[in-house]
């Protein structure tokens, strides 16, 4: 049982520096394009280890793949998210930040 | 004996689009008994809904062909590199002097047109250094993060492992397996 | 584990708080769309450790309509707001 709570706090652990790592991306990248980058990327996979952290613990099955399936659903809506976005954005002209 | 044999390809087709709606009805079965974490009165409302999401189902996306152990096996790749991609975006953008030079480049594609390339395009966002900006013809648009790197061949293993998943063999000029069957 | 699941939870939420930043900046309207996307994520994540926090499973449903909120906002957002100027010029 402390094994799993062992295994459980580091996934959750990890989880929660991703979506910092997000937040830090959105806030300091140059552009939209790539603040898109941060956001989709390092939230999903934050997402992902908090969703592993909780399923690790689940009473049933039929719980972890509720979790999962959430996961999923998740990332199908940020990923078409991020692309309805970024195609608008180049539609409307805004160009890419260059180094 | 031209009618027979178009008789049987009309049946081969009702057969095909049975067996697709059959394993949807399956899929769409198995994720409300996720959604309901496994309750039993909840068919009440389910049996229903599972045959209408199937109906609207086949009305929006056409029947395709999916391989299943592709599919299953695209899953630890898949992981992998998301996994990847998050920790290589977490990195640039916990250092100070932030090491990304993006650019925009134009990817060909050899998929056809279809839920293929749509899978692909979304897939791309998640993968490491990419996103997809849009989906044009015969090409995607990709913002890359860090342009310095070879992200063409990445983009080259993934169409190949999409095109596996939904049983599509790619043919174009670029691949030199296919060609002489052309002649 | 509690302590746990809802300290997370509250640093979860002070990263929201700071990504508000993004929309007080802009500069475009599409950057302080990006927020909506880390809502969209965030607080699935929120919920979910709520949900085990306080043994409550009917929160992971929550969670579900956060994420199918987030969706429909951005498409809206994409495709009413964002975009009427263009629409009259594109080609479809």
């Amino acid at each position: 049982m402390t094994l799993i709570n062992v295994l459980s706090s580091i996934l959750l652990f990890t989880g929660g520096a991703f979506f910092l790592a997000g937040t830090l991306g959105l806030l300091r990248f140059p552009d939209v394009y790539t603040r898109l980058h941060a956001l989709t990327k390092a939230d999903n996979v934050g997402l992902g280890m908090v969703v592993a952290g909780l399923a690790v613990q689940a009473q049933s099955w039929v719980i972890v793949g509720k979790l999962l399936l959430i996961w999923a659903f998740v990332m199908l809506a940020s990923a078409t998210t991020s692309h309805l976005i970024a195609r608008r954005a180049l539609q409307r002209g805004i160009k890419p930040w260059k180094r | 004996m031209s009618r027979l044999s178009s008789k049987s390809w009309l049946n081969d087709l009702m057969n095909i689009h049975f067996r697709i709606a059959w394993f949807r009805v399956v899929a769409f079965a198995f994720m409300w008994v996720m959604l309901t974490e496994g309750s039993v009165n909840s068919w009440l409302v389910g049996a229903p809904i599972v045959l209408v999401a199937t109906l609207i189902s086949m009305v929006l996306v056409s029947p395709f062909s999916c391989s299943v152990i592709h599919s299953v096996r695209f899953v630890p790749f898949f992981i992998w590199n998301s996994l990847r991609g998050g920790a290589n975006v977490a990195w640039c953008a916990l250092n100070p002097k932030i090491p990304i030079a993006p650019g925009l480049i134009d990817f060909p594609l050899r998929l056809p047109p279809g839920i293929s390339r749509v899978f692909m395009a979304n897939t791309v966002s998640l993968l490491p250094g990419t996103l997809s900006v849009n989906l044009g013809k015969n090409h995607l648009k990709v913002h890359v993060l860090d342009t310095r790197k070879n992200v063409l061949s990445e983009l080259m293993t993934l169409e190949k492992i999409v095109a596996k998943m939904f049983n599509i063999s790619l043919h174009d000029g670029k691949g030199d397996e296919c060609n002489e069957n052309i002649l | 584990m509690q302590t746990l699941y809802v300290s997370l939870a509250l640093f979860l939420l002070l990263n929201l708080i700071v990504g508000m930043w993004r929309v007080l900046r802009g500069p475009t309207a599409a950057d302080r769309m990006l927020t909506a996307q880390l809502f969209g994520t965030t607080s699935v994540a929120v919920m979910l450790l709520l949900a085990q926090a306080t043994d409550k499973p009917a929160l992971h449903d929550v969670a579900l309509v956060f994420a199918l909120l987030a969706a429909v906002t951005a498409v809206t957002f994409v495709r009413r707001v964002w975009g009427d100027r263009e629409t009259k010029h594109d080609t479809h």
